[in-house]
């Protein structure tokens, strides 16, 4: 009985000698490292309506997602006019959905709104991606002369 | 050794970004992972990385999103939120919500989860929103005209991911239907609709694969389906020459995520127009 125990205690030494002695070269000591799954999202240029000079009737100025302006009735518009430009990188191959919010601009007690959108809702990520934020700037009639400020969010969404 | 490998690797990155000039924003982000499951476990890690070239502060919270029939995930106001979602937000608690964080820090957010005695079995989820709160671009009164109104816009960016607690053992199935080949405003597209029954969403990815090639000719990840819509419609932007090469017959397939076990959910033989 003692003696086959030792018998396999034996066995099961020498293999793990020649495991050991197998492994000898490659193997030193252990290294961990998790890998995650990552999205960066960079903002590269902003939304520009350029200067505009307000006429008598209410009108719009409009930027595509490319940055060309459409320029309203009744309204004078000069500067250069950008979308906004966010790049993207992640996970080959993988799906984000691109959500965008409206903004509302003040300048002291006058205000404008403005419908924003993104030039894609669907990215499908291949590594050097992404997307504009163009949007119509509603103009009142006789709209008040200024510096007008606003904020508009820009989410990258994974599901 | 490491300590001037890591120098090494900073000054290249800065020579190279002084070659490039990428334009850096303040605000500029990076998120890891990109969704969470906590299946079991008590609580995970996300990180959050300044890759801007100025200091930001960051504000994390949780928000409650729902999908559409077309895929979107639309925000839905807490006071709107069913009790499910008020049950997620309840459970799920995470630290630090604000942070401050200088170019390349790196900021782990804890994320926990305390499900309440007696919690129905299901899947329970929150978003968690990842963005810069900016220093508000002031219209400069140098450069505004002597008559005529000028814009100052800042966009607050960020992303959002997944939280998914998962309460029991939990089964779906998912089917693919319609699917075809489509024009969209932006050009052209792929679309299908996939159909989902069970007690909690479907996750995985999309494969369309040509008879006789083994590389699938479109493949894309990270599509869901949540337990809120029961069928919900895919289109991805696809170019030209892609839609030319799917077209005809094709072996669609919605397989779960690798991690998972990459089975595959549902699979349907088509013919693409």
């Amino acid at each position: 009985m003692i003696n086959r125990f030792s018998k396999a205690v034996l066995v099961l030494g020498t293999l793990a000698l020649g495991a050991g002695a197998a492994n000898a070269a490659s193997t030193t000591a252990t290294a961990k490292a998790k890998i995650l799954q990552q999205v960066t999202v960079t903002n590269t240029s902003d939304l520009d309506f350029g200067t505009i000079v307000t006429g008598a009737a209410a009108s719009t100025v409009a930027v595509s997602s490319t940055g060309t302006r459409t320029c309203g009735a009744g309204l004078t518009c000069s500067g250069t006019t950008t979308a906004a430009n966010f790049n993207v990188t992640g996970t080959i191959g993988q799906t984000v959905t691109i959500s965008t919010t409206n903004a509302s601009l003040t300048s002291g007690a006058n205000s404008m709104s403005s419908t924003l959108a993104p030039s894609s809702g669907t990215l499908l990520l291949d590594g050097s991606d992404s997307f504009t934020v163009g949007g119509t700037l509603n103009v009142a009639a006789n709209q008040a002369d200024g510096n007008y400020a606003g904020q508009f969010t820009v989410t990258v969404n994974y599901q | 050794m490491l300590f001037s490998m890591a120098r090494f690797v900073r000054a290249a990155m800065l020579a190279s970004a002084a070659a490039a000039a990428p334009v850096l924003a303040q605000g500029d982000l990076l998120v890891a992972p990109t969704r969470v499951v906590l299946d079991g476990e008590r609580g995970t890690e996300v990180i959050l990385n300044n890759i801007g070239n100025e200091t930001a502060v960051y504000r994390v919270s949780l928000e409650v999103r729902r999908m559409t029939a077309d895929g979107k995930l639309d925000e839905i106001a807490e006071a709107e939120a069913s009790e499910a979602e008020k049950a997620a937000l309840a459970m799920i608690s995470y630290a630090p919500r604000r942070v401050e964080l200088a170019p390349n820090q790196p900021q782990a957010i804890r994320i926990g989860v305390r499900a309440p005695e007696g919690l129905p079995d299901g899947e329970y989820r929150v978003h968690m929103l990842f963005r810069a709160i900016p220093d508000a671009k002031a219209p400069s009164a140098g450069d505004a005209p002597a008559t005529g109104v000028s814009i100052a816009l800042t966009p607050i960016y960020g992303v959002t991911i997944p939280v998914i607690v998962r309460q029991g053992s939990l089964r779906a199935t998912a089917s693919i239907a319609g699917a075809q080949l489509v024009d969209t405003p932006e050009g052209r597209g792929f679309s299908l609709d996939l159909t989902r029954e069970g007690m909690r969403s479907t996750y995985g990815e999309i494969r369309v694969l040509k008879p006789g090639e083994a590389k699938p000719a479109l493949q894309a990840r990270g599509i869901a389906v949540y337990p809120e819509v029961a069928r919900r419609n895919l289109t991805l932007p696809i170019p030209e020459e892609v839609a030319a090469k799917l077209a005809g017959p094709a072996t669609v397939q919605y397989l779960e995520d690798g991690e998972e076990g990459g089975r595959v959910i549902a699979e349907a033989k088509v013919v693409l127009r």
